[in-house]
């Protein structure tokens, strides 16, 4: 079962406009369509580097 | 003298302001008034500080006198960008929700700014939240594009792209998270650099999307975004993002020789899908500077193709966690265009998020291998010119397509990246300027400067200007 925009909004508590609803649908599969299957990106191996470091962030 | 004076670069204006021959007061006065006079029809200022500025201008020209000349920038007039803090003073976004919001400190490049001696004359128009290219907003109506009042000036630093273009304003600041920068400055004839991320900070700067966010200058010419990032670039410890790493000269380093210069051509992303004419004249830079010396290599670069995949999921992301609160609580305070896109940034998914991440490590790491065989990647900022004034489509080639789709598409991966990239005016399509992009290794900006400047002696805009700024 997959969920709509508009039930994805709602679960998040999101009213969305309603008559936002028919062009949010095309711009989000839009982007599934740009995505597509990330064929030949190497990403499986990919350390994003999101970095965990003490005292290191954030400082001042 | 009001009209000449407006029409001058901070590179003109400087010695006069120096040698005693222009008073900064005179200065500042012309450009307050021709803003004042351009507000009807151009929309560019927010708010003008005219009281301020002239007492400034007083001060400046008092130090100057007195042999304590502080720099290229030392009373020179200019207005910034609405998103960028001024302590005790209200800073809107170009939004409702904060028109009322007044910070408690300067960001870091007003502090230098001023240190170096600006005369801050107002805060400029942007896309509500910088969330948007065209600069349409529906709370302070619309900037419009000072070569054609029937188009956009892009956006989001809209205000600012107008305001330099018309004269309203010596130079100015943007700020550039998917082209927000390099868009306005395209298609308002003007330069616009968005230095490495990292560079300049951000601090104090109201984010759009904290990762791709950047701060950059938006001048006439290249040796004023030159001189301007001499003054605003530099660790600070009060932005997480920035980078320790030595900044050098930029100024000093613009001599406009490419000879030896390689220049990256990609073909199959940043030239598929443009403007004939747009071809045409980025095409004719890049020969302009074979012609000096540079030579061109084709350069792959396979995950180009999601790109804009990966920007449009970390942009819609991050800004509408940061306007999450307000979606919930208040969504009919944000203009309808911004609100859909807070809306559709609640979509992607955690894996969503982070599969981009992981394009994004594989893009930067493909623009590295790239700059080991390349100086430089050159390429059209924009593949289309201005579009009227509330339209979603523009004509590419005979066909009407999606105007922001299209219009982030070459602008957008170095966002991603963290690259710096200038946009510098290569000529016209019609009577609409056509900005060239040219995008280096990280922190080369000075190198990107050079570039710039070797077209900008080219002349590619003809000498011509808008006739607002000509006819003042």
């Amino acid at each position: 079962m997959s969920l709509s925009v508009q039930q994805l909004l709602e679960s998040k508590g999101i009213q969305a406009k309603p008559e936002h609803l028919e062009i949010l649908e095309s711009r989000w599969n839009g982007m599934k369509k740009l995505r597509g299957t990330l064929e030949s990106v190497k990403i499986e191996d990919a350390d994003i580097g999101l970095r965990n470091i003490p005292g290191g962030d954030h400082i001042g | 003298m009001a009209k000449d004076l407006i029409q001058k670069s901070v590179e003109e204006l400087a010695p006069l302001l120096e040698s005693g021959s222009l008073s900064p007061i005179e200065l500042t006065k012309a450009v307050l008034d021709h803003a004042e006079e351009t507000q009807d029809t151009i929309n560019a200022y927010m708010t003008i500080y005219r009281d301020e500025a002239e007492q400034a201008a007083r001060e400046a020209e008092k130090e100057i006198k007195n042999g304590n000349y502080r720099g290229m920038y030392h009373g020179i007039p200019m207005a910034l960008k609405d998103n960028l803090y001024f302590k005790g003073k209200v800073t809107t976004m170009s939004s409702k929700i904060h028109k009322d919001f007044i910070p408690e400190d300067d960001a870091t490049v007003v502090s230098k700014l001023r240190d170096a001696g600006v005369i801050f004359t107002g805060k400029l128009s942007m896309h509500e939240y910088a969330w948007g290219i065209t600069n349409n907003n529906p709370h302070y109506g619309p900037v419009r594009n000072p070569w054609d009042t029937d188009k956009i000036p892009g956006g989001s630093s809209g205000g600012s792209g107008a305001a330099v273009a018309v004269g309203s304003s010596v130079a100015s600041l943007g700020t550039d998270t998917a082209g927000s920068i390099r868009i306005p400055s395209s298609i308002c004839g003007i330069v616009g650099l968005k230095p490495t991320h990292g560079r300049v900070s951000k601090y104090g700067c109201y984010p759009l999307a904290w990762s791709l966010d950047h701060i950059g200058p938006m001048t006439k010419t290249i040796k004023d975004a030159a001189g301007m990032m001499d003054i605003i670039s530099g660790y600070d410890a009060k932005d997480p993002t920035s980078v320790d790493t030595p900044v050098g000269q930029h100024l000093e380093r613009i001599k406009g020789d490419v000879s030896g210069l390689v220049i990256g051509v990609n073909e199959e992303y940043f030239f598929n899908e443009v403007d004939n004419d747009v071809d045409q004249v980025v095409r004719g830079t890049i020969k302009a500077l074979t012609d000096q010396g540079a030579r061109v290599e084709v350069v792959k670069i396979p995950t180009l193709k999601y790109a804009e995949w990966a920007e449009l999921v970390t942009s819609l992301s991050e800004a509408s966690t940061i306007h999450h609160e307000d979606m919930l609580k208040r969504p009919q305070d944000f203009g309808d265009d911004i609100r859909m896109l807070f809306e559709l940034g609640e979509l992607p998914s955690a894996v969503d998020y982070l599969q981009a991440q992981q394009v994004r490590r594989q893009l930067k790491q493909e623009f590295h291998e790239v700059f080991q065989k390349v100086d430089v990647l050159i390429a059209p900022t924009l593949p289309v010119v201005a579009s009227k004034i509330g339209e979603d489509t523009v004509d590419l080639n005979g066909k009407q397509v999606d105007l922001i789709d299209n219009i982030i598409r070459f602008t957008g991966p170095s966002n991603l990246t963290g690259n710096p990239a200038l946009s510098v005016p290569g000529g016209f399509k019609g009577d609409l300027p056509v900005g060239v992009q040219i995008i280096g290794p990280a922190f080369s900006e000075a190198l990107l400067l050079d570039v710039g400047y070797a077209i900008e002696q080219t002349n590619p805009m003809k000498n011509r200007k808008p006739a607002l700024l000509t006819r003042a």
